[in-house]
């Protein structure tokens, strides 16, 4: 029976061709978006795992702000508290403020604290930070691309002070002594540089960002984190579950809405499919009827219809899923110039889309499948 | 067929293939009635050439159509080979067609798509035959109506009478035990007339069942009886064998 499908979707070449190419439209955009949804997971993932351990301790703010150096001492003499260090963290672009997700960030850190933060992420080249640094740093994977730097080269920092109205500039040069692995994680996207250097520079003297406290083996980290937020004043703190959860939330929002965008443009590809169908369909009216007259059963007819909807489901997927992966890939590769990643097409994501397209082929097809099988013989071949 | 008054008994030999007993059909055109076939009866022995004749209109492809299981009676009953296949169940029905009948129409109905050998072979495939044998028989059936060179053809590549000669393939394929021809003639030339009847005739004494419906006069003067059809009634049934 297959080869009676391939001939029909090859006799109406242009037909099938416009099918196929709707389907892959809607393919192309679950691929695409999909893929963006999966690449803030897989960042998420990555990421929680590099600090699945980490308490962090925050001022008690909204506006951000920064913590005094002595709070370390404090969280670290909290029961349970195994090890506790500052980070100075700062926007390596002082212009394009976007920290967090994606943005390139300076962080200052202690340098014998550096392996513990990075936990097992390997160094491509040079080396991690070391006591009296200086104007030194370790960069990430991104940055390292962003800015075609290699070790022993010079990255440009800028700081920039509010004094009344005009703002002062500093520039500073970094020489890099270390680049680290690519991690998925925002690890990627950090220049890091030794505390004090970067305190001095920022001119955040005895300042930091955060607090990131490790609780000891037997402590459990979500009591820990309330503890510390008891004991130590005017800090409040996020536990590792607390983050999972929030940042979970706001992937849930994120992925719904790509993937419904997603799903909709795909369902216009169905409707195309459902559209061809039911006029080939109706156009082999006649064919229908000869093939019944021959003994074809109900099974036969359908078998035929759905599986040519699904044949152009599965084409147009795969068309959805190359133009797609192609785009994305080279959209990566300029995006990665700017230090971003934007989409990952995960083995999960194609067989989804796949899987997607053909069972949308067959939903769509099942109607006209229907209709084709439910005249009578007489009738059909009596169609003109 | 389980409810069947003839189930389990063999057809005996001078038991008629075909049986059609008291068929009634009637359409509805609109709120109007239309008795196509007002109680026809008649039977039809093994290997018999028989012609249906009569005005337009008076019930011939209806006859037909029923008897192929391509649409229910209205009243009465069809029997094939003892089985009563008007009583045939919807999912049935396909298996009937595709054993017992074989289908000849006046426009051909071939598939335009398909080569000549791919349209005698599409009827075996619902049938479950393998691919290798469907091809043999094909081939073997286009070389008996004369096409043996002609196989790899598409409809639109040939004549009105060599497309026909290829659905009489076809509707051989299955080994039917009964062909139905609704104007098999009504197409083609006098000359292609002339090699479908032969054609026809010689399958017949080979032992086919035929039934023809035809408006050519010539077409039935050559088989082995007649029947006359008027308002949907046989008007008359005369053998060759009474003629003479
Ligand atoms: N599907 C249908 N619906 C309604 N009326 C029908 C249908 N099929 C046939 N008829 C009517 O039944 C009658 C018999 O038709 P049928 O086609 O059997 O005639 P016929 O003898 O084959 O005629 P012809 O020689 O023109 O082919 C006609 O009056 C026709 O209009
Ligand atoms: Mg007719």
């Amino acid at each position: 029976m297959f080869d009676l499908i391939i001939r029909s979707l090859t006799q109406r070449k242009m037909r099938t061709g416009l099918t196929i190419f709707g389907i892959a439209l809607g393919i192309f955009a679950v691929v695409v978006m999909g893929g963006m949804s999966e690449h803030s997971n897989l960042t998420f993932d990555r990421s929680m795992k590099l600090t699945a351990e980490m308490i962090r301790v925050m001022p008690d703010t909204s506006l951000g702000g920064s913590l005094d150096d002595s709070k370390v001492k404090e969280v670290r003499r909290v029961p349970g508290v195994s090890d506790a260090y500052g980070l100075l963290m700062m926007p390596l672009d002082q212009e394009n403020l976007a920290m967090g997700f994606g943005g390139d960030m300076v962080v200052g850190i202690a340098p014998e604290k550096q392996r513990v933060a990075l936990k097992d992420t390997k160094l491509t080249d040079g080396r991690l930070l070391v006591e009296g640094d200086g104007n030194r740093a370790v960069i990430g994977s991104s940055i390292a691309r962003e800015f075609k730097l290699k070790v022993g080269d010079e990255l440009e920092v800028k700081s920039k002070r509010l004094q009344r109205a005009t703002s002062i500039t500093h520039v500073r040069n970094f020489t890099v002594v270390g680049i680290l692995e690519y991690t998925g994680s925002f690890y990627d996207s950090m220049v890091t540089i030794p505390l004090d250097t970067a305190q001095k520079f920022y001119e955040q003297e005895k300042k930091v960002s955060v607090v990131l406290a490790y609780a000891e083996q037997d402590a459990d980290p979500e009591d820990l984190s309330k503890r510390i937020e008891l004991s130590v004043d005017n800090v409040k703190t996020i536990s590792p579950g607390e983050l999972r959860k929030q940042v979970e939330g706001q992937l849930v929002i994120f992925s719904l809405i790509t993937v419904s965008a997603a799903v909709l443009a795909a369902l216009i590809g169905g409707l195309s499919v459902m559209n061809t169908m039911l006029m080939s369909v109706s156009e082999r009216t006649k064919e229908f009827g000869i093939l019944k007259a021959l003994g074809a059963e109900r099974k036969d007819i359908l078998f035929m219809t759905m599986g040519e909807a699904a044949l152009m489901g599965i084409i147009g997927g795969i068309f959805g899923i190359a133009i797609g992966g192609t785009l994305v890939y080279y959209l990566n590769d300029i995006l990665a110039s700017k230090g971003t990643a934007l989409f990952d097409i995960t083995p999960r994501l194609v067989v989804v889309a796949l899987l997607f397209a053909t069972i949308l082929g067959m939903v769509c097809g099942t109607y006209p499948a229907y209709r084709a099988t439910r005249m009578s013989p007489m009738e059909a071949l009596r169609y003109e | 067929m389980s409810n069947n008054e003839n189930n389990g008994k063999q057809p005996k030999n001078d038991e008629p293939i075909l049986r059609i007993m008291n068929l009634r059909k009637t359409y509805m055109q609109g709120k109007i009635p239309v008795r196509a076939l007002d109680g026809v009866s008649f039977d039809v022995k093994k290997g018999e050439f028989l012609s249906i004749v009569g005005p337009s209109g008076s019930g011939k492809s209806t006859l037909l159509s029923m008897i192929g299981l391509l649409d229910k009676p209205t009243e009465g009953s069809v029997f094939i080979d003892g089985v009563e296949i008007s009583r045939a169940k919807e999912s049935e029905a396909p298996k009937v067609r595709r054993e017992k009948i074989g289908f000849v129409f006046q426009h051909f109905n071939l598939l335009s798509t398909l080569s000549a050998m791919e349209n005698v072979d599409i009827a075996m495939r619902f049938t479950g035959v393998p691919k290798n044998k469907r091809r043999e028989r094909a081939f073997e059936l286009l070389t008996r109506v004369g096409l043996g060179d002609r196989v790899n053809h598409k409809p639109s590549e040939l004549s009105g009478g060599q497309q026909q000669r290829v659905s009489i393939a076809r509707a051989l394929a299955n080994n039917p035990a009964i062909i139905l021809a609704d104007e098999p003639t009504g197409a083609v030339d006098t000359k292609t007339r002339e090699v479908i009847v032969e054609l026809l005739r010689g399958l017949s004494e080979r032992g086919q069942t035929i039934i023809v419906v035809t408006h050519d006069m010539d077409v039935a003067q050559r088989t082995d009886r007649i029947i006359t059809m008027r308002d949907g009634m046989i008007a008359s049934d005369i053998s060759s064998g009474e003629k003479k």
